[in-house]
């Protein structure tokens, strides 16, 4: 079966695009994944896939009743839905310092919402399967180029920004003292975190893109020593998880997103046991020692 | 840098914690904040960071208006047990240091400020598995890192052993006498270790005493 995987790999174009898109993926998520574990950002990449997906409906709608908006690419206007829920967000954590988490969960359900009513009003019920769950199978090149563009982009705000992203992230009011405008950094975090989502939600799904961030991180987390090494530990089980989540979703046809976040979840799993154990090991032999 | 603090009042919505404070300090100085627990000390360095936006009275930073003031890096700070910090995520204490150092530190010195503080030895670990007093020390170097006019810190002694304490107040009288301001709170230690310029004492009815040196009374001081 695996076999047939790798020769088909390679066979068609729309593998090759998945596969493309899944390594690029497979890097870009964990990256600001982490940003987003330590500033304990989850439920908001959340938010924005919700947001998101509110855009990406629309667009279908639009298209539906026959009004072009510029691009015909749902993704253009998820991306815009996203970037715009995102900077609302952090807007209102700013007038609000102590925002109640009841307001996000009145946003997520709202996107909801509207995308179920857009959604069967463009007569598209189809494509909420793909939006729901993710379909890395059948991107398109504009996906692809979206999400070059966007890897790209984070690549160079971290190669020149990144001591002030993770100084800030770490701690607001020490990033103050090395003469940073916390303020800025955290904004353009935002819009950065409320692209990938964006980018994402094609291929991990609305209900799985803070999963695929995530939880190769939390794995890392159990391994690592260092930010550095967590951090690669972390890049490396999501493109692990990335690479068998595609095989299942071709051989199996199921969701991308749902496959690869399974094989995420399985990691964490065996990575959290095997740590387990090991440790129990370790308090049993120095027990002995001192007995 | 000179720091002038003019009717200083200070509220948390309803709650008063601050009232008519007033001081004035000189580079070089140093000040020793005492108080009881509540009477507000943390909030009046918070207020002097900038961190607690200042409504009421004006504060200056050679002769430049807070509001107006940009040089932030000429301030090192160690905040009360560091809760602002994001725990949690594996960062080592070089790691850490590095990202908060500005471009011009440079490594033998930030070394030697380990050795100093007697935390040379867990360099390479995890800042998530270190004791408390060990944490504290790290941040203590973290503010120490880039050099600063102006040191504040906030009870930074309370997790450390008596041994470490004493070696850590002489570092600070060290920075001290090569012309940094220290602004330093405490309610538990006793000053004898300190070459403190001068002493603020914070009461919980937010009246003030704010003294030189020598015409305070040390046994009056000692008793808060
Ligand atoms: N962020 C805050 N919001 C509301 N009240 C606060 C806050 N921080 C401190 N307080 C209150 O202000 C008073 C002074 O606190 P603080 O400055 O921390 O005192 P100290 O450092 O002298 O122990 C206390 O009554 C405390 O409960
Ligand atoms: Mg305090």
């Amino acid at each position: 079966m695996i076999l047939s995987f790798f020769s088909d790999l390679f066979a068609y174009e729309f593998m090759l695009r998945a596969l493309a898109a899944g390594i690029v993926l497979g890097i870009l998520a964990p990256l600001i994944g982490s940003i987003v574990v330590v500033r304990r950002l989850s439920f908001i990449a959340d938010t924005l896939g919700h947001f998101s997906l509110v855009g990406v409906s629309a667009s279908l709608l639009l298209s539906t009743l026959g009004v072009s908006v510029f691009f015909e690419e749902p993704l253009f206007l998820g991306l815009i839905f996203s970037v715009v829920g995102g900077l609302l967000i952090e807007l209102f954590r700013r007038s609000y310092k102590s925002y109640k988490e009841i307001s996000m969960v009145i946003v997520i359900s709202l996107g909801t919402a509207l995308s179920a009513v857009f959604f069967s009003k463009a007569k598209a019920t189809g494509s909420i399967y793909t939006y729901l769950f993710g379909s890395i199978l059948t991107v398109n090149n504009y996906y692809m180029y979206a999400i070059l563009i966007t890897f790209a982009l984070v690549a160079l705000l971290f190669l020149f920004f990144g001591k002030q992203i993770i100084a800030v992230s770490f701690d607001e009011t020490s990033a103050k003292f090395l003469g940073i405008n916390v303020n800025v950094f955290q904004l353009i975090f935002m819009v950065t975190l409320s692209v990938v989502v964006s980018v994402m939600l094609e291929s991990a799904g609305v209900l799985l893109v803070s999963s695929m961030m995530i939880i190769p991180v939390a794995a890392g987390m159990k391994l690592g020593w260092s930010f550095r090494s967590t951090l690669i530990i972390a890049i490396f089980f999501s493109e692990l998880s990335v690479f068998l989540g595609l095989w299942m979703a071709y051989s199996l046809k199921i969701p991308s997103g749902a496959a690869i976040v399974s094989v995420n979840i399985v990691i964490l799993l065996l990575v959290a046991s095997i740590k387990r154990i090991v440790q129990k090991r370790q308090i049993a032999k120095m027990d002995k020692e001192t007995s | 840098m000179q720091i002038d603090i003019h009717n200083l009042s200070f509220a948390y919505g309803h709650r008063s914690v601050l009232n008519n404070l007033s001081l004035s300090l000189a580079p070089g100085d140093y000040l020793v904040v005492k108080g009881k627990n509540g009477s507000g000390k943390s909030t009046l360095v918070k207020c002097i960071l900038g961190i607690n936006p200042v409504k009421t009275g004006m504060i200056f930073f050679d002769h430049e208006d807070i509001n107006n003031f940009s040089k932030w890096p000429l301030f090192g700070y160690v905040s009360q047990k560091f809760e602002e910090f994001n725990y949690e995520y594996p960062v080592t204490v070089n790691e850490l240091l590095s990202v908060y150092s500005l471009k011009n530190t440079n490594q033998s010195y930030r070394l030697k400020l380990l050795d100093q503080l007697g935390i040379l030895d867990i360099i390479n670990e995890n800042i998530n598995n270190l004791s408390g007093g060990q944490l504290q020390r790290v941040f203590i170097a973290r503010a120490m890192l880039n050099n600063p006019e102006v040191l504040i810190l906030d009870e930074p002694t309370a997790s450390i052993d008596k041994l470490n304490t004493e070696y850590f107040y002489r570092t600070v009288n060290q920075l001290n006498g090569q012309g940094i301001t220290v602004i330093l709170i405490t309610h538990t230690d006793s000053l004898a270790h300190m070459n403190y310029s001068h002493v603020l004492s914070l009461n919980l009815d937010m009246t003030y005493q704010f003294q030189v040196r020598d015409k305070c009374d040390l046994e009056e001081v000692e008793k808060i």
